[in-house]
């Protein structure tokens, strides 16, 4: 946008020829600015939730309950919330809960989920098509269709109430988006440079070590971090599968607050709020720049 | 370029490195390559086979019982086999229609306002000055980032009746917002868009970038008003993404859950029940797992119905590469 404001300061005499493009010259810089007046409207108020959210939680429970909140967040400020959070053990133990589950989920969905891509984006096979409408159609299976026949076959087998069966049940809802991803990333590599490798007496299984893994480690990290953010927030299926308090995960934890007839305790509820989002904004920002940045073309550079 | 056929060319790319590699290794590499592929999709297919393929066959299979409604604690003895009578029930009952009807009403809002707004941000974000254009990006990933769960939470605090800064912005104090289901909802839809904009408008934003410069220009020479341009020029560059938005914004707003859910207080009563609300409800609460299969299959009927066309499209970007 700018380049072509530019173009057309740089051609006075067009511009002069042309008694509208004057005048939309003229009018441009004050459209703008109200343009931008309107961007920093649109920015505040998308992220006023949450410093709203912010803002509760470093506030004391009296200031809380108030008709006439302050919207600073200096006014009375305190960590108690935190304090609170942090003191508590059923917090340490939804931690604990959900670093496990996440962890097995991200590990076994990226390790499986990628042999299928590379199988599926560099092999042909009698199957192949088969399954590629196969991982689409099972992508657009919604949650719901699964939850109610997974929660009776685990109550058959012993896996109810369960953090493997927790595992599992996030595989079903992240295999197939893994694999769909992974294999756009692996196909992204050209494949003459792993014929190249080949050429140059590489192994397959060596080329594909030395030349397709390296470029296609940016895609497996944002593949399992994309995992770590869905599995991280999961709620629906989480709630549907577990009741036992010592098997809640930080998700469970959360909604576990607004529960009862008891008060609810905002100040804490933010509060946890904010750590349970912290680790999966600051990820999904990392992230986001990462596939932003392409991966082939890095490596025709050398 | 549009018939499945065409996957023919990747497959064909791939065999002469085969030949080339079994010249080098000999023939009995050759024959064990073979079944390389086999091994690697295997446990994907076992895990995607188990966790849900049979599910959902079970689910169907589930959809045709009938779970006695009287003691919850003992299901499994309680269990007949109903033939097509969960769905004469179901589609019977009244309810279900008016379920549907809302179910249907929400997700064209949502949807709807979800692309307007997030097509709005985007042509805003082209013609706007750099540090701008980053502020509104940052705080666009902001909140797509957020946890649905955390933002439904904030949004029940800002809609509180009595303490809610909403509320006290207005200066109406006391309003319930959740009096009726209407003005219930209107959260909600205002809660779901407020989520889904970013996502959109980044993605829409990312489009308009591929839109050549030269043919904006051109077509404003040649006399086109900026609606006339943006219809005739622009809009036909960026349908692919905004139909694959479209597309997937119906596929998620149809079965939105956690807002519902949580703003409800996890009890919600019949005047929140969407299709997707109702299913889980019946197996969450009533332990009625055959009228829970039931709505679920015909919202996923519903839902392969509207999400065809989002299936072609990622058909022909498979072929495509």
């Amino acid at each position: 946008v700018s380049a072509h404001t530019e173009v057309q300061a740089v051609n006075p005499a067009r511009a002069a020829t042309q008694p509208t493009r004057v005048a939309r010259r003229r009018r441009r810089p004050i459209a703008k600015y109200i343009l931008n007046t309107v961007a920093v409207a649109t920015a505040l108020f998308w992220i006023f939730p949450i410093y709203w959210m912010l803002l509760v939680a470093v506030r004391p429970v009296t200031d809380i309950y108030s008709q006439h909140p302050s919207f600073s967040p200096f006014t009375n400020f305190t960590w108690i919330n935190f304090s609170e959070v942090l003191h508590d053990p059923a917090f340490w133990q939804a931690l604990r809960n959900s670093l496990i589950v996440v962890s097995a989920a991200v590990f076994i969905a990226t390790f499986v989920g990628f042999l299928a891509a590379v199988a599926l984006a560099r092999f042909s096979f009698k199957f192949k098509r088969i399954m590629i409408v196969m991982i689409m159609i099972v992508q657009m299976v919604p949650l719901l269709a699964v939850m109610v026949p997974l929660y009776i076959i685990y109550t058959k087998v012993g896996l109810s109430e369960s953090l493997q069966g927790l595992v599992v049940a996030y595989l079903a809802l992240t295999l197939p988006f893994t694999i769909w991803t992974l294999r756009g990333f692996i196909a992204g590599v050209p494949q003459e440079l792993e014929e190249a490798a080949m050429v140059d007496g590489c192994s397959r299984f060596k080329a594909f070590f030395h030349v397709i893994l390296p470029l296609v480690v940016p895609g497996l990290i944002s593949t399992a971090v994309f995992v770590l953010i869905q599995t991280w927030n999961e709620f629906q299926l989480t709630n549907f599968m577990i009741n036992d308090q010592d098997h809640h995960t930080l998700a469970l934890y959360l909604n576990f607050f607004l529960g009862g007839n008891k008060e609810i305790p905002y100040g804490e509820v933010m509060a946890t709020a904010f750590l349970m989002s912290l680790p999966v904004v600051v990820l999904f920002m990392l992230v986001q720049r990462q596939i932003a940045s392409g991966l082939t073309a890095g490596a025709v550079k050398g | 370029v549009t018939t499945p056929g065409t996957a023919a060319p990747p497959a064909a790319l791939s065999d002469p490195v085969r030949r080339r590699r079994s010249k080098g290794g000999g023939g009995g590499l050759a024959t064990r390559g073979r079944s390389v592929p086999y091994l690697l999709v295997a446990p994907a297919i076992l895990i995607i086979v188990g966790v849900l393929g049979y599910p959902m066959v079970e689910m169907l299979w589930l959809s045709f019982q009938n779970y006695s409604k009287q003691n919850p604690f003992s299901t499994q003895k309680s269990v007949t086999f109903g033939g097509l009578s969960n769905y004469t029930t179901v589609l019977g009952n009244s309810e279900f229609w008016t379920v549907l009807e809302r179910t249907v009403i929400i997700t064209v809002l949502m949807v709807g306002l979800t692309v307007a707004i997030g097509m709005l941000i985007a042509l805003m974000m082209q013609r706007i000055s750099t540090w701008a254009r980053y502020l509104i990006t940052f705080s666009l990933i902001l909140v797509w980032s957020v946890p649905t769960l955390v933002s439904t939470i904030v949004f029940q605090w800002m809609f509180d009746q009595d303490f809610g800064v909403v509320n006290i912005l207005l200066g109406q104090v006391g309003h319930d917002w959740f009096g009726t289901n209407v003005s219930g909802f209107g959260v909600i839809i205002f809660l779901v868009v407020w989520g889904a904009v970013p996502m959109v408008a980044l993605m829409f934003y990312a489009g308009l970038t591929q839109v050549p410069k030269e043919l904006v220009e051109a077509a404003r020479v040649d006399g086109a008003n900026p609606w006339q341009t943006f219809r005739s020029v622009v809009f036909p560059i960026i349908r692919p993404v905004v139909l694959i938005m479209t597309a997937l914004s119906i596929f998620w707003d149809f079965q939105v859950f956690t807002q519902i859910w949580v703003m409800r207080g996890g009890q919600p009563n019949q005047d929140y029940f969407t299709l997707g609300i109702w299913a889980y409800n019946e197996g969450y609460s009533s332990f009625d797992f055959g009228t829970a299969s039931t709505l679920t299959t015909i919202t996923v009927l519903l839902l392969l119905f509207v999400t065809v066309p989002y299936l072609r499209q990622l058909i022909r970007i498979g072929d495509a590469k």
